[in-house]
């Protein structure tokens, strides 16, 4: 620091010498150099024109570059552009893409919807499909049921009509027997007619006649029948034997051809005799012509044809024999076939017997059934008339060899009205039995299934009762749970604290300090308070007082002025405001207070403020110092602005800049203000137009240029330094 | 007294299950303070804990304050803990100016060991209970897209609940009101929980909201 103060002190003096020297050396010396500096100026412009020449070239390349650039700026743009259009439909593809996405997924959910719902009714229907199954299989069981009871029913049925048919039969023979009896009492009625009555005698007489003349007839009528049956048998054999007549005139046929092929053959049989006898003496003669000379010989011949010829017989004999055995066969055979046609004729024949005796029986049956209507009848008619007979006889004498009989048929006619009563009796129970049993079976069935039922509907009440209750409890379940949030929510809120809790707070809190320092609060209170009560005194006594000025009349306006005058002293000594007698004393002392704070305040601000300007007075000379160290100029600020730069190397070398708001600025990019170079001091090297020129002029570099002086003045100085210390 | 329970009750085990509840509720509080801004989000810290990133305070008043106040609440709250004597902490962020009482963030604390069978407890797993906390500081970061937003300055408080027996030292802690939140203007939003072997601690957000 100290160092270039005392350089420059030495500068100065070293400068006057200078200029003694400059006198002094006006010759080669200087010329030499001079010329030396004119061949440096020289090429330098040269080297400056070529620096120009290459910038205008470097300029008209710039331009190119820039029009270029624009030319790609606007293309740029209008890919740009194109980009934008492109990014525009790619949104709108990709909304519209998301729109129908939404209602894909709409129609999804709707579809799905749809699906389960389909499958609920699905599901039910196929749950109503196994109750219908269920029900079904229940009617098959009990129609099964139903179908086995009847099938018994029947067959118990088919028992007792087998045990009545039996019953039936019975009372038939009870019938013939009673018809029997009937016969007796009819004979004995006859008998009874016959010695009483001769009307009767001839009626029972005209009925017996009846009674024979209608047998004799059904004997007839049965003789008939049999003798059609036989017709029958016999026609039918008729045709059988027709047949066989007829066979047997095929046979004779036959037998009439083979005769008449016989006949022939008798005759050949004649003329082979014939043919025999000559033949014999033939062989005779042959054997005379083998064996002339040999009567015997002869003997033998014919004896051998005799031999033959019996041979021949008597296979013709054995021959008729067998066919007379054959023929004997075919008549047996004949016979046997006629016998078998007879037993099946026969077995025919038994057939239809008893097919009749079956039409027979049922005839008989029939009629019999009609003779037990007849005979009822009758017997009832013979009740009528055994009544009147017994009257009639009471009413005439000596009936009482009859009475013991009477009263015998009575009796009995009793016993069977009792036997009638007695089965109608059990009748009527058998059929109260069959049809009572299944009934009550099945009502102890249908009871027990009622019972079932009942214990069973009541299971399912019981059932649904717990189900709903449950349901009940979930809900209660569910509310005491909100209700729980809710109160949990309330101790959160801090509106409800449990029993038995207390609630605490750290008392160092600055919470706690600022809001529940009782002292401040307390005197601050107190202070506002008495600035009340003290407003309010002051109130009053303007009141009363307008009311006094009131009462007066109000033209006293000098008095008022004067109490208003002694009130402003009383209440405020320090004071010679008139104003101030209005405010109370309370407040007066808090403006006060506050006016205090606010002035030491405002002192400890300026106080502040002053440190801070000799701060920075500080700070600026430390800065123009370092500067001046680091740079070698020393630099000046006026208010205006301007800054004055001197060089530590010759103090006439000053310059002037003014902040200007350079048109270049903007070119440069920088936005920094630049400044202009204004004026000049009468110092500075020589050749400082040509510097100025370059550096300021077309370089527009104002560090360059200065640090181009800087160097040129140290040059010099240091030189001078030399010389100084030289001389 | 303290002492003397936690040595019946297996000492080691309530020990570090209060360290642990304790120490949740500082980085609960932390992030509370941070998320609802009651301190601008400047001052605080990133701290690793429990396998996620967790805000912590470097405000020096706040750091002061939860430092050495905080730490002498947590200290208390901490015995208090151990003997079973406190159910709720609530962390109460107010208006500065108005003083009205905008949230309460409650910590239920409820002791679920029955202390007879401690002693054949198998015990939660700490990665378990670590990630559960980790739900619970999760949850409260994304509380705020929901709750209002506070423009005013706050301030905030700690009140703890204790029953009557509590052993309270005298001078640091006073009895003070619960900072309501009127009825008709509250809301709550119930969350998470997580429980060691033996605390089981409830969260619990209620709000003004005024529509």
């Amino acid at each position: 620091m100290n160092k270039p103060s005392a350089s420059t002190s030495r500068t100065t003096s070293a400068m006057k010498r200078d200029s003694l020297e400059a006198e002094l050396e006006r010759d080669p010396h200087l010329s030499s150099a001079k010329r030396q500096q004119r061949t440096q100026a020289f090429t330098s412009n040269m080297a400056h024109a070529s620096l120009e020449r290459r910038l205008v070239a470097a300029q008209t390349t710039k331009m190119e570059l820039e029009t270029k650039l624009r030319e790609k700026d606007m293309l740029i743009e209008k890919l740009e552009r194109d980009r934008r259009f492109f990014s525009d439909r790619e949104q709108e593809e990709r909304e519209e893409k998301e729109r129908e996405r939404a209602e894909y997924e709409e129609q999804t959910t709707q579809k799905d919807n749809e699906l389960r719902t389909l499958r609920n009714s699905l599901t039910a229907l196929r749950e109503e499909f196994a109750d219908l199954q269920d029900a079904h299989s229940s009617l098959q069981r009990s129609t099964s049921q139903t179908i086995a009871s009847q099938k018994s029913q029947i067959s118990t049925l088919t028992r007792q009509t087998a045990l009545l048919e039996e019953e039936v039969s019975q009372f038939k023979l009870l019938a013939d027997e009673r018809s029997q009896t009937i016969d007796k009492i009819q004979n004995q009625v006859h008998e009874l007619s016959t010695a009483s009555e001769h009307r009767v005698k001839a009626e029972e007489q005209e009925t017996s006649d009846m009674a024979v003349v209608r047998e004799e007839l059904h004997r007839q009528a049965a003789y008939l029948r049999k003798l059609e049956s036989t017709n029958a048998k016999l026609t039918s054999e008729l045709a059988v034997l027709r047949a066989r007549h007829t066979s047997i005139e095929v046979l004779r046929e036959e037998k009439r051809g083979l005769e008449m092929k016989l006949q022939p053959l008798e005759g050949l049989r004649e003329k082979g005799r014939q043919v025999g006898g000559a033949g014999g003496g033939g062989t005779a003669g042959t054997a005379r012509n083998q064996q002339p000379g040999s009567a015997p010989s002869t003997s033998t011949l014919s004896v051998a044809v005799t031999q033959d010829l019996s041979a021949l017989r008597l296979k013709h004999a054995q021959l008729m024999e067998d066919h007379g055995a054959t023929v004997a066969l075919l008549r047996s055979k004949e016979a046997e076939l006629a016998n078998a046609e007879l037993r099946g004729a026969e077995a025919q024949e038994s057939i239809e017997k008893l097919e009749s005796d079956i039409a027979l029986l049922n005839a008989k049956v029939s009629r019999s059934e009609q003779v037990a209507a007849l005979a009822e009848g009758e017997s009832q008619f013979m009740k009528a008339l055994l009544a009147s007979y017994s009257l009639e006889e009471a009413t005439k004498e000596g009936a009482s060899v009859d009475a013991a009989r009477a009263e015998q048929v009575q009796q009995l006619e009793r016993l069977l009205e009792d036997y009638k009563t007695a089965n109608a009796r059990l009748m009527q129970q058998i059929d109260e039995t069959v049809h009572r049993e299944p009934v009550s079976v099945t009502e102890e069935r249908q009871q027990e299934l009622e019972r079932e039922r009942a214990a069973n509907r009541e299971k399912q009440q019981a059932l649904d009762e717990a189900l709903a209750e449950s349901q009940a409890q979930l809900e209660k379940i569910e509310q005491l749970e909100q209700e729980l949030f809710d109160l949990g929510g309330e101790i959160a809120g801090g509106r409800h604290v449990p029993p038995g809790v207390r609630v605490l707070s750290f008392k160092d809190t600055p919470e706690l300090r600022l809001r529940d320092d009782p002292e401040a609060r307390l005197s601050a209170m107190e202070r506002v308070k008495e600035e009340n009560a003290a407003l309010i005194r002051r109130i009053e006594e303007l009141m009363g007082r307008i009311e006094e000025l009131q009462q007066r009349g109000g033209g006293d306006n000098d008095t008022d002025t004067a109490i208003t005058m002694r009130d402003a002293t009383d209440t405020n000594d320090n004071s010679s405001n008139n104003n101030a007698g209005l405010i109370p004393r309370e407040s007066w002392d808090a403006v006060c207070k506050e006016r205090d704070v606010l002035r030491g305040e405002v002192a400890q601000k300026e106080k502040r403020l002053k440190r801070l300007q000799s701060v920075f007075a500080d700070k600026a000379e430390e800065f123009k110092q370092s500067i001046a160290v680091l740079l070698g100029v020393k630099l000046g600020f006026y208010a205006s602005g301007q800054v004055r730069v001197t060089s530590l190397y010759d103090q006439d070398a000053t310059f002037v800049f003014k902040p200007a708001k350079a048109e270049g600025a903007g070119a440069s990019g920088t936005g920094t203000t630049a400044m202009q170079l204004e004026a000049l001091g009468e110092g500075g090297p020589q050749d400082l137009p040509d510097l100025m020129a370059y550096w300021v002029g077309s370089e527009q570099c104002i560090p360059g240029f200065l640090a181009s002086v800087t160097l040129e003045l140290y040059e010099r100085w240091k030189t001078e330094q030399r010389e100084g210390q030289g001389t | 007294m303290a002492p003397k329970q936690a040595t019946r009750n297996k000492a080691i085990t309530l020990k570090g299950s209060t360290a642990l509840v304790t120490e949740f509720f500082k980085y609960a509080v932390n992030t509370i303070l941070f998320q609802r801004e009651v301190y601008p989000g400047d001052d605080f810290n990133m701290v690793k804990k429990y396998g996620q990133v967790v805000l912590v305070t470097q405000d020096l008043a706040l750091e002061n304050y939860l430092e050495n106040v905080a730490a002498r609440i947590l200290q208390q709250v901490q015995k208090w803990i151990l003997t079973g004597s406190v159910t709720q902490l609530v962390l109460a962020i107010l208006a500065k100016d108005t003083r009205t009482t905008l949230e309460r963030w409650v910590f239920d604390i409820k002791l679920v060991e029955p202390p007879a069978d401690s002693k054949d407890a198998t015990g939660k797993p700490e990665a378990e209970i670590q990630s559960e906390i980790r739900a619970i500081l999760k949850q409260i970061v994304s509380m705020v897209t929901f709750l209002p937003v506070m423009q005013e300055e706050k301030v905030f408080n700690i009140l703890a609940y204790t029953s009557e027996s509590a052993d309270v030292p005298a001078g640091e802690w006073v009895d003070t009101d619960p900072l309501a939140i009127e009825a008709s203007k509250s809301q709550q939003v119930k969350m998470r929980s997580f429980s060691t072997d033996i605390h089981r601690i409830e969260a619990m957000v209620a709000y003004r909201y005024e529509e």
